[in-house]
């Protein structure tokens, strides 16, 4: 395998409407307790890190951070991006202050997404100490909508990100031991699908499908298991549209060959339990369960 | 003391046997071992059949349990005579029909229908499902009890059951290593309150918690997981109104002499760790 420019998944910056409602979600459901003061919005921990998700309001679009492997890469990265006509401006002050980085490279792929590759991201002494046992250990990765599947697929294999398996033309992408930490969707639009954080176990994962049907929210599809990684996964409905994921399970790869296998675009590929999802485009299988 | 060995079977009466041979095959994943003009036969593991539909009143309903030998079977029938039950030697023709060397039948104190068996039949080639509801066996069933300390007294003081934990007043009872093979549930009367089959891994019982609501199956309390046991489970609800349940992961009784019985509060929280709710299978849930 390749060695990847981008080492791990660091954060999520997703604006949204209504700061204390969304907050709210973040808090009572996630369980996910706030980070240092930010401006412009609210930042909070799911990790020794000062900060794994922020909810904006300063105009700016979601966006998903990396963490890149050391300097070196982050330089590399700016130069292969910048030669290869993506986007890439380097962060302010300011604008690292909020991501609580010490530098970032603020680029867009294809199709718009916002992808923020950044250097050194702060630590807090403190462990997290969840608000609510929900058992979240970490950010795991994301789901992002592309509509250029070609031209984001370049964007990460600039990156030195390699496709681990298929589904129909969802790609799965690889950065380090885990079958993927990005997945990439055909859609009619952009923007991130889903945040998905790491839980325990799968009894934390069953805990949560309980607690969404006891406090009214809508579980957009499982719990089930991905056909390809293995993970079991919750999506729930999190405020603004977003879709906040609960995954276990062992997703090493752990530097073994694969090549990447091709499932159809079916429901027992998104879900070998046979889970449907019937609200979001981008896992719709079936019209009518 | 009457020793049980094992659970081996249950036998149901149903009116409609097709309805019953198509949810054992198509829902539950049984294998049709025998199809007869007014009986099923079922299996579920090694043995012939663990699960026997029967023409008839779906009030019939049977459980059998597996003794060593006849001198077992001989002692037992005098013990449960001496304790003023009335016990019944079944025929050959009936025992065939069970597919067993020899049985007894008595009722227990609430009323329920036992059978002792010796021998029964096994099978050379594997259970082989229908479907792959990745079944490992037929492992226990819920009995219904009108006088659940009553009934306690005579499963482990006239038999060998020996309460491995307690919810509220349901004891989950053991006869081997397996945590529970019999758990008393108050009722209003006598009856089988759920048949257990254990499946291969946690996931087979999501996989088939999908499958049951994609064909419109009541589920009755689930997916979840007990936290006595430490199972994995879901409930659901078959022909005549009786209630399945797949199971994953009961622990053993590794240390015989030093286990305790635990007790855990009535309450939804101490049959699922998950927070799924007991919809009306136990009542005062």
């Amino acid at each position: 395998m390749t060695v990847s420019t981008i080492a791990a998944p660091v954060y999520a910056r997703l604006p949204v409407t209504d700061l204390s409602m969304a907050g709210r979600f973040v808090a009572e459901v996630l369980g996910l307790p706030p980070g240092p003061v930010i401006e412009g919005g609210t930042c909070f921990r799911a990790s020794q890190r000062q900060h794994d998700l922020s909810l904006v309001t300063d105009g700016t679009a979601a966006a998903c951070g990396f963490e890149c492997r050391d300097e070196a890469a982050f330089e590399g990265a700016a130069e292969t991006l910048g030669a290869a006509g993506f986007t890439v401006r380097r962060a302010d002050a300011s604008e690292c202050a909020h991501r609580l980085v010490d530098a970032a490279l603020l680029t867009r792929d294809r199709s718009g997404n916002a992808i923020d590759l950044v250097l050194r991201p702060h630590f807090n002494g403190r462990r997290c100490h969840l608000l609510r046992d929900s058992g979240i250990r970490c950010l795991h990765g994301f789901g992002l909508r592309s509509t250029d599947i070609d031209g984001d697929l370049a964007f990460w294999a600039a990156l030195g990100a390699t496709v681990s398996d298929r589904v129909g033309d969802i790609a799965y992408l690889r950065i380090d031991d885990r079958h993927h930490r990005i997945a990439l969707h055909p859609a009619k639009r952009s923007g991130i699908l889903n945040v998905v954080f790491a839980v325990e176990s799968l009894d934390q994962v069953m805990q949560a499908h309980y607690f969404a049907a006891e406090h009214q929210i809508r579980v957009l599809h499982g719990p089930g298991r991905e056909a390809v990684s293995g993970l079991v996964f919750l999506h729930l409905a999190g405020p603004d549209g977003a879709i906040f994921s609960l995954v276990t399970g062992d997703d090493v790869i752990d530097g073994r060959p694969h090549r990447p296998r091709r499932f159809p675009f079916a429901t027992e590929s998104l879900c070998t339990w046979g889970s449907v999802c019937t609200e979001v485009p981008e896992w719709r299988t079936e019209t009518v369960l | 003391m009457i020793h049980l060995d094992d659970i081996t079977y249950v036998r149901l009466g149903t009116p409609d046997l097709d309805l019953a041979a198509d949810f054992a095959t198509r829902i539950l994943g049984l294998e049709v071992a025998e199809r007869g003009a007014r009986s099923l036969h079922l299996r579920s593991d090694a043995r012939a059949h663990t699960l026997c539909y029967v023409e008839g009143d779906p009030a019939l309903q049977i459980a059998g349990f597996e003794v060593a030998d006849a001198g077992e079977l001989a002692r037992a029938a005098a013990a449960l005579e001496a304790l003023g039950h009335r016990v019944t030697a079944g025929t050959p023709a009936e025992a065939e029909e069970r597919k067993v060397q020899d049985f007894i039948g008595f009722t227990d104190p609430s009323g329920n229908r036992i059978e002792l068996v010796l021998g029964p039949e096994y099978r050379g080639p594997r259970y082989f499902g229908t479907r792959d509801a990745a079944i490992t066996g037929f492992n226990h069933i819920g009995l219904n009890s009108t006088d659940p300390v009553r009934d306690e007294a005579f499963w482990t003081q006239v038999c060998n059951a020996r309460v491995s934990d307690r919810i509220g007043d349901i004891p989950l009872m053991r006869i081997n290593k397996i945590h529970h093979t019999l758990a008393l549930v108050r009722a209003a009367g006598p009856g089988i309150q759920h048949i257990n089959h254990q499946v291969v891994a946690r996931e087979d019982v999501l996989r088939s918690y999908n499958l049951l609501v994609r064909h419109r199956v009541p589920i009755v309390f689930g997916p979840g997981r007990h936290p006595t046991s430490g199972a994995n489970f879901i409930y659901f609800r078959g022909p005549d109104g009786m209630v399945f349940e797949y199971s994953c992961g009961v622990d053993e009784i590794e240390d015989e002499a030093s286990h305790r019985p635990r007790s855990f509060s009535f309450e939804p929280a101490s049959l699922c760790m998950w927070g799924a709710r007991p919809g009306g299978l136990i009542k005062g849930t």
